[in-house]
């Protein structure tokens, strides 16, 4: 009886009507492809079999047996230089906002005096994030020494790219009835700015710049490769000597630096951006009590017709981070040994520094360029699709709203932020001492770092989803399984597509220093450059890299638009 | 004393005011209109017929495309910057949409209302001088928000938000006040107490006073003349207290009666806000 409501309501498949086809699903389908041949064409290329891969891994291992037991007579060094690093990258990230700010205020186009002025500050916004950090510095570094101010230098100019576009982003967001509200009263331009504008994107842009240092500080830990200051020469140094056991004592100093930074400043960023950073979301007995005082001290204050601001507790613990901010910066500049009084002709070193790099001469190098451009395109390519492979199953694994067990995400977390502090470079370090110099142990390196960070942003993607889908696919009967692929995974798919692109542009621009260290690629080609002092080539090395990032930069930009 | 001529020198005068804007739109059409010293004024018309555009012109936050403005015997229309600041301070502007600073306290937002008479950027309470303080303060207590001087404003309701907006007007110690739809955000009892607040503060100050508004019986109940606007032109000017709802009704008329639907839909919105006679 049932079965007669089960008659299909189309008798053959050929009957079937065709979904329409659009030249939008053509094209996106024809990226795929494309982006399919171009992993395999990598794979080929860099010669990356299993064997080597598995090869590799017990290389690493036998490295690290090596390691053990570490010998931590090198302490003092290694947390001086740790130190050091951290200093580069807070002083290297505060030169970064310093100059970002008035980059910002142009570009923004509800801020900025003139047209012009907004496609010039954009353009300069643009150029500084072309050129990879590693590579500034070991630039700086020859024109200006070598040491930790070279690398401030570097992660002071290329962070702009990112800090400048999000303050830029966060004016133009910013509300505009009370700057005309504020206008009205007879108040000038910069009045009106500095009054309404700058509390609006105070939160944000606090958490950009602390992001930023995140960066930064494993940035700056492998900034000494270059001689350009930190912990990552000492590191190099024991590696290339053979003293693997130090190795990993200094390499130990630096990951729980690293680790315990980025812990304290998401837990910061997060209370900023959520703007709850001094009203706790939990009553406690101690919250209440803080509570309790503010208004007492606040109805004092009234009470007596004060004319400043009663020091609540929401006020004592900001002054104490900006107050902490500050000992910070003193303190750091009084351990780097900073030539700011040859400010002068550091400008001009730099600009002789840049003129020499021209013309650029490609015929030197000849046909290692074109390799070396290969290579590091092929790393890119293979470490994000890799990564990626990796990346679903722990992502899926940390997203809250999918797995029910607690303990396996938290588990998962612990592991990703345990591997986060490791820097893709330091890894490579290790792998190209335990592997010998190539592609592989760079591209393995790579991979680790690429699977690590799309977790994450994989996990984030999936919590994002909306619930109501999910229900109605679970109502069907469907099992979790079934549910996960028809009603999670469709709406992720573009996030995580463009997380993917944008994974790919960093593992490219990553990809091309990961030769400063051995690990393959045209950065090879550049160190050696540079220290022949060959600067015409570094010079045509550097636009090969420039023209490598633009273009992947331009392909990301369009796969997007078709995607949207 | 009601009469549109007014005194012998209007505090305020339009004369054959027209503004495009870029996308092509004709806001105000040919507009005349001169406001005498204390006159409590009140603009109608339906959203878009130009009332805010109006508003915007008298205080130089926008430029006519042809004609002049006046206001205290500076043409604002052509004023320099510098001109437009020293005009601006004359003139107390409350917006709907409030224009608080969000995350600073009421103080500070009601302390931002000195600016004009200050040189340089000032950020913070403690960069303003403690007589400014001072005045602040009074000016909080005089809209009844004094305790909240030291709460974000981003903490306050609608109707203490348009107050702390209205004390930081106050602070200029304008002679003209300007209301863009002062209440439209608010809920009918902050509504009430927000527009007596107003007008106790203006006559108290013996201020001029411009206020937009599209409730027709909070524009009658108070205004001492009504003009209202209808895409961009003056369709009436009159005396409140001879103004009889059938004129008002003109406002609300579209031109284009051919579109019943939408005609219907204004004679709807306005049987809510006129008192069936």
């Amino acid at each position: 009886m049932s079965g007669a409501h089960l008659e299909p309501l189309v008798k053959s498949a050929s009957a079937l009507p065709r979904a329409p086809k659009n030249w939008r699903t053509s094209v996106i389908s024809a990226i795929f492809v494309g982006f399919v041949i171009a992993l395999v064409w990598s794979w080929l290329y860099i010669d990356m079999t299993l064997s080597t891969v598995f090869g590799g891994f017990s290389d690493i291992w036998n490295l690290i047996l090596y390691m053990f037991p570490p010998i931590f007579d090198n302490f003092p060094e290694a947390l001086r230089t740790t130190l050091e690093t951290i200093w580069m990258a807070l002083i290297g990230t505060t030169l970064a906002v310093l100059l970002s700010i008035p980059l910002a205020f142009m570009a923004a186009r509800n801020t900025s005096p003139h047209p012009a002025v907004i496609a010039v500050a954009r353009g300069i916004i643009a150029l500084t994030r072309a050129i990879p950090t590693l590579v500034l510095a070991a630039i700086f570094a020859s024109s200006v020494g070598i040491g930790p101010f070279p690398g401030i230098l570097a992660l002071g100019l290329h962070s702009i790219g990112m800090i400048a576009k999000l303050f830029t982003e966060a004016i133009e967001n910013t509300e505009a009835t009370s700057r005309d509200a504020v206008m009205s009263t007879g108040a000038g331009k910069w009045q009106s700015i500095l009054t309404t504008i700058i509390p609006q994107i105070t939160p944000s842009s606090v958490g950009t710049s602390l992001y930023r240092l995140d960066i930064n500080l494993r940035e700056s830990a492998v900034l000494g490769f270059v001689g350009a200051g930190g912990v990552g020469f000492l590191i190099q140094s024991e590696l290339r000597g053979l003293d693997y056991q130090r190795a990993i004592s200094a390499v130990t100093v630096i990951f729980v630096a690293i680790t315990l930074i980025e812990l304290v400043s998401a837990r910061l960023r997060a209370s900023i951006i959520g703007d709850h950073l001094f009203s706790p979301s939990k009553q406690t007995p101690r919250s209440m009590a803080r509570v309790a005082s503010d208004q007492q001290k606040i109805s004092t204050a009234l009470a007596g017709r004060q004319l400043t601001l009663p020091w609540t507790y929401e006020r004592v613990l900001r002054a104490s981070v900006g107050v902490s901010y500050l000992v910070m910066m003193v303190v750091a500049f009084a351990t780097i040994d900073m030539p700011l009084l040859s400010a002068f002709s550091l400008v001009d070193d730099l600009a002789k520094g840049i003129a020499q790099l021209f013309p650029p001469d490609f015929e030197t190098a000849g046909s290692e360029l074109l390799k070396g451009m290969l290579e590091t395109t092929a790393i890119g390519f293979i470490a994000t699709a890799l990564g990626l492979v990796i990346a679903i199953p722990l992502g899926i694994l940390t997203a809250r709203n999918i797995i029910i067990r607690r303990v396996v995400i938290t588990v998962t977390r612990g592991i990703l932020l345990l591997i986060r502090g490791l820097p893709e470079l330091i890894l490579a370090v290790i792998f190209v001492a335990a592997m010998g110099l190539g592609p592989v142990p760079g591209t393995l390196a790579l991979t680790i770092g690429t699977a690590t960070f799309m977790a994450k942003l994989i996990g984030d993607a999936l919590e994002e989803v909306q619930q109501a889908p999910r229900e109605g696919v679970s109502a069907t009967g469907a099992s979790r399984v079934q549910e996960f692929i028809s009603a999670v995974l469709p709406q992720a798919l573009p996030n995580l597509v463009s997380q993917t692109l944008y994974m790919l542009d960093v593992n490219l621009r990553s990809s091309t220093v990961l030769g400063i260290v051995g690990g393959g690629g045209i950065g090879f080609l550049l160190i050696s450059a540079i220290r022949g002092y060959e600067t015409q080539t570094v010079g045509a090395i550097i636009l090969v890299i420039f023209a490598i990032v633009y273009a992947i930069e331009l392909l990301g930009a369009f796969v997007r638009w078709m995607v949207e | 004393m009601l009469s549109n001529s007014g005194g012998a020198v209007p505090l305020v005068s339009l004369a054959g005011v027209s503004k495009r804007f870029p996308n092509g739109t004709l806001a105000l059409d040919n507009v005349s209109l001169d406001i005498p010293e204390g006159q409590l004024l009140s603009l109608i018309g339906l959203s878009g017929s130009g009332k805010s555009t109006l508003l915007r012109h008298v205080n130089g936050l926008l430029r006519p495309t042809s004609g002049v403005v006046e206001v205290n015997g500076t043409q604002v229309s052509s004023a320099s910057n510098r001109e437009l600041r020293k005009v601006r301070r004359d003139i107390g502007f409350v917006f709907q949409q409030f224009g608080l600073v969000g995350r600073t306290t009421c103080l500070e937002n009601v302390l931002n209302g000195a600016l004009g008479s200050l040189k340089g950027p000032r950020y913070g309470v403690w960069s303003y001088p403690k007589i400014l303080r001072s005045q602040a303060f009074d000016q909080l207590d005089r809209v009844g928000l004094a305790n909240q001087a030291y709460q974000r404003a981003d903490t306050l309701s609608g109707g203490q938000m348009q107050r702390v907006a209205i004390a930081r007007s106050l602070m200029q110690r304008p002679k003209i006040m300007l209301a863009d739809e002062p209440v439209a955000s608010l809920d009918p009892e902050s509504s009430a107490q927000v527009l007596d607040l107003l007008l106790r503060v203006s006559i108290e100050d013996g201020m001029t006073v411009v206020v937009t508004l599209h409730q027709v019986e909070l524009a009658l109940g108070w205004a001492t003349r009504i003009v209202g606007l209808r895409d961009g032109k003056v369709v009436l000017d009159r005396d409140a207290t001879t103004l009889k709802q059938e004129d008002v009704m003109e406002v609300y008329q579209r031109v284009d009666s051919s579109l019943s639907n939408e005609s219907d839909i204004v004679s709807d919105d306005f049987a809510s806000v006129v008192p069936a006679p």
